[in-house]
């Protein structure tokens, strides 16, 4: 395995599979803050090009994280798929870029490879992509999920509808959702994330959901976002749950700090799938975001995308509905401005997809990093172009409980509209129903929530 | 006639007949006036009213094509650039001795790297350490710490006032209090070294709190007990929201030096801490009760004021 490359004569050495992996990675704060990035671009450029001639096999023996501390890693070897991974691990990374790039590797053909992928291959992937290679082969990837409606058909621009209260106070809340719904949001879930973490509050925010919903005939899911613990005794008080939420991070240690393992989200999944609400057969719904394992010192010296990928890894086990990043969240120390945070999004957007799930995107900003309204904006089309499954959506993109600035229920249909998308099918056919839409176009009760009772 | 053109010919000939191709569009003519205007609601819809009642989300707020009315837009750029601006202001170098405060600043030198690098902000410089060592009171029950934090809008505003009236509370309660000080470029875990090196029992950090839309005035406080760095969130109990609309900093104080009192006595902080007997004195502060929402402030009218 050769781990140096020269450029001008000048040569670049690197110690071990994982410095490649992250001195190849696009400039990024995070990375910068664990000391891990490339000193200066040409060594980037360095580092690409000895990660382009790695095999995906010797990705395979190099994970980031070892076998031995780390049961993520555990996991991903004794669940890839031999047969699929037996078909490109001959390739070269830069190899397997030009596959997935080329007109003839298809959304299917990508999806039957997925299971034999590791995470560390998707993530090596990405950093000899540029954005638009990105959302090229992104936009080719064909994941679809089914609960009581279907997502991912091509065509299509889900979302989910975010209708949070800083006090939880339900009707609140459900202010927000009508408001969302007759905008044509709420495609993927309506998923509140709670300010109280108990099984009581879950329960009853999750029932008035509910209700909302049976009321008016939607074809969608609904979701409270509390600790998994939480949710799983909120279901033994017997109340209705279509999605179970956790957010998911990408090594043993750090999802130790999020108070999760890979046998308690096993004892959860089983849980949902004998007591969801939902048809069927996806039921879980997972966050995930750059940073994170950082953020509790749990990244064992890796950069930031390779943890992410590993997110993806863990989530592929439990066949979810939905996979978002919440791409700008985690504040400017790990992205710290528009660029970083569109190249973060687009990027676990084409990693989650590579791997084989219904990748989301939570495009958005906090207030202390440099990304204007603007930039957020052109995110959100860049994405809607990549293919991505679901964007958010909020009242004019402002979350009053968590303090950061997403998706507006009036850019689902502006995106939609820009690109020739459309919502889900069932749940199309519901916004015709009800004269919210006219064709693709808003209809006469478009904007008005009154429409909802 | 050109090589080029020649072989073009040839082409459309071969392809699609010789027919000219067809014109651009014509300019369609001018509307009659008047153009369509879209007025602005004199008064919120019924929906936009109920919905005021439960939630400061703006819902209710109607469309043009799929995107927002003008005044949406102005009122959404003037909260947008609110939040920007806080977090953008500086604590300026002399505000602390200007206040009487005893001044101190973390490892940050400068305003990028104290939003990059939240490490730095967590320690003292060396020289805020001497000066700490050789100016602060020793071995007290409270250390009060003013700081800028991701609002120095916030801790120039109200900060004074919450630090007295927690400083005065606990001083009512027959606490030991130390010399207060005011950090520039502070993270909240700054409490863990300053509380360490002036031995105190509870280190108390009130700060201004990252800005939500249109918000930038908003602080947040986080005490700790037996104060030492290494210390984590989960050893932190804290208290958000505090401004003239959430709880005000008159009230904030009273109901920090409460908890300190508790930390005191329990010897405890964070997880462990049992707030139950402190239900009554905290109020909002630990949940529970219907509070209606602050009405959202309209930021943007057009001339001035009468």
């Amino acid at each position: 395995m050769n781990l140096s490359a020269t450029i001008r004569g000048v040569v670049y050495r690197f110690g071990s599979v994982k410095e490649v992996l992250a001195k190849a990675n696009p400039p990024k704060s995070g990375d910068d803050l664990a000391g891990v990035s490339a000193r200066e671009p040409v060594e980037r450029v360095a580092a690409r090009a000895v990660l382009a001639d790695l095999t995906l096999a010797e990705l395979r023996q190099h994970p980031v994280v070892p076998y031995e501390v780390d049961e993520l890693t555990r996991l991903v070897e004794h669940s890839l798929d031999a047969a699929a991974y037996d078909a490109v691990k001959h390739l070269s990374v830069g190899q397997f870029r030009e596959w997935l790039l080329d007109t003839r590797t298809d959304g299917p053909t990508m999806r039957a490879v997925a299971p034999g992928l590791t995470p560390e291959m998707a993530a090596a992937t990405c950093k000899l992509m540029s954005n638009m290679d990105l959302m090229v082969v992104g936009a080719k990837a064909q994941v679809v999920v089914r609960a009581n409606n279907t997502l991912g058909l091509p065509g299509r621009l889900s979302s989910r509808l975010q209708p949070n209260h800083p006090t939880d106070d339900v009707d609140g809340i459900l202010y927000s959702a009508r408001e969302g719904l007759s905008y044509g949001c709420g495609d993927a879930v309506i998923g509140v994330n709670p300010a109280t973490d108990t099984p009581e509050s879950t329960a009853q925010i999750l029932t008035r959901l509910h209700d909302l919903r049976v009321r008016n005939a939607i074809p969608t899911q609904h979701c409270v976002l509390s600790h998994v613990t939480v949710q799983m005794k909120a279901l033994d008080l017997g109340c209705p749950m279509d999605l179970m939420f956790q957010s998911l991070a990408g090594s043993e240690k750090a999802n130790k700090a999020f108070g999760i393992s890979v046998g308690l989200i096993d004892e959860a999944y089983d849980k949902m799938r004998r007591l969801t609400s939902n048809r069927g057969p996806n039921v879980m719904y997972f966050e995930t975001g750059q940073g994170s394992a950082l953020s509790s010192d749990a990244h064992h010296g890796a950069d930031q995308v390779t943890m992410e990928a590993r997110c993806y890894g863990f989530a592929r086990r439990y066949k979810p509905f939905l996979v978002n990043t919440v791409v700008g969240f985690i504040g400017p120390e790990y992205l710290e401005d528009g660029p970083q945070i569109t190249r973060a999004g687009l990027e676990d957007h084409f990693m989650g997809k590579l791997l084989g799930l219904p990748m989301g995107c939570d495009a958005c900003f906090t207030y202390h990093a440099r990304m204007s309204q603007d930039e957020l904006e052109t995110l959100k089309v860049l994405l809607g172009a990549a293919g991505c499954t679901y964007l958010m959506s909020l009242p004019v993109g402002d979350d009053i409980m968590l303090n950061y600035q997403s998706t507006s229920f009036h850019d689902i249909p502006s995106v939609r509209g820009l690109l020739g998308k459309r919502a889900a099918p069932e749940f199309d056919a519901w916004l015709c129903e009800r004269g919210i839409l006219d064709g693709d176009k808003p209809g006469e009760r478009f904007g008005d929530p009154t429409v909802l009772q | 006639m050109s090589f080029t053109r020649t072989m073009v010919q040839d082409l459309r000939v071969r392809l699609a007949g010789a027919d000219p191709l067809p014109p651009p569009p014509p300019v369609p003519e001018i509307p009659l006036p008047p153009a369509r205007v879209f007025p602005s609601p004199k008064r919120r819809s019924p929906f936009a009213a109920a919905a005021a009642r439960h939630t400061t989300a703006l819902v209710g707020i109607g469309h043009v094509g799929t995107r927002y009315a003008t005044d949406v837009v102005l009122q959404f750029q003037a909260e947008l650039a609110v939040a920007h601006g806080a977090v953008h202001t500086e604590l300026p170098e002399d505000w602390a001795e200007k206040n009487g405060l005893l001044p101190l600043q973390s490892r940050v030198r400068e305003h990028r790297e104290f939003l990059l690098r939240p490490d730095l902000g967590r320690r003292l410089d060396e020289p805020s350490v001497a000066r700490l060592r050789e100016r602060g009171r020793k071995g007290v029950d409270i250390q009060p710490i003013l700081a800028d934090g991701l609002s120095a809008v916030a801790c120039m505003g109200a900060g004074r006032e919450l630090l007295d009236s927690f400083v005065k509370s606990c001083e009512a309660r027959g606490f030991s209090v130390g010399t207060p000080v005011c950090a520039r470029f502070a993270r909240v875990w700054l409490e863990d070294e300053i509380g360490e090196v002036v031995g105190a029992k509870v280190a108390a950090i009130l700060l201004g709190e990252r800005p939500g839309l249109g918000t930038g005035d908003g602080l947040s406080a986080y005490l700790v007990y037996d104060p030492k760095v290494g210390r984590t969130d989960g050893n932190r109990n804290m208290m958000s929201n505090i401004h003239a609309r959430g709880v005000p900093p008159e009230q904030a104080g009273k109901r920090l030096a409460a908890l300190a009192g508790a930390m005191l006595t329990q010897r405890t902080s964070g997880v462990p801490l049992d707030l139950a007997p402190l239900r009554g004195e905290l109020g909002d502060a630990v949940g529970g009760g219907y509070r209606a929402p602050d009405p959202r402030v309209r930021l943007v009218s057009v001339g001035e004021p009468k």
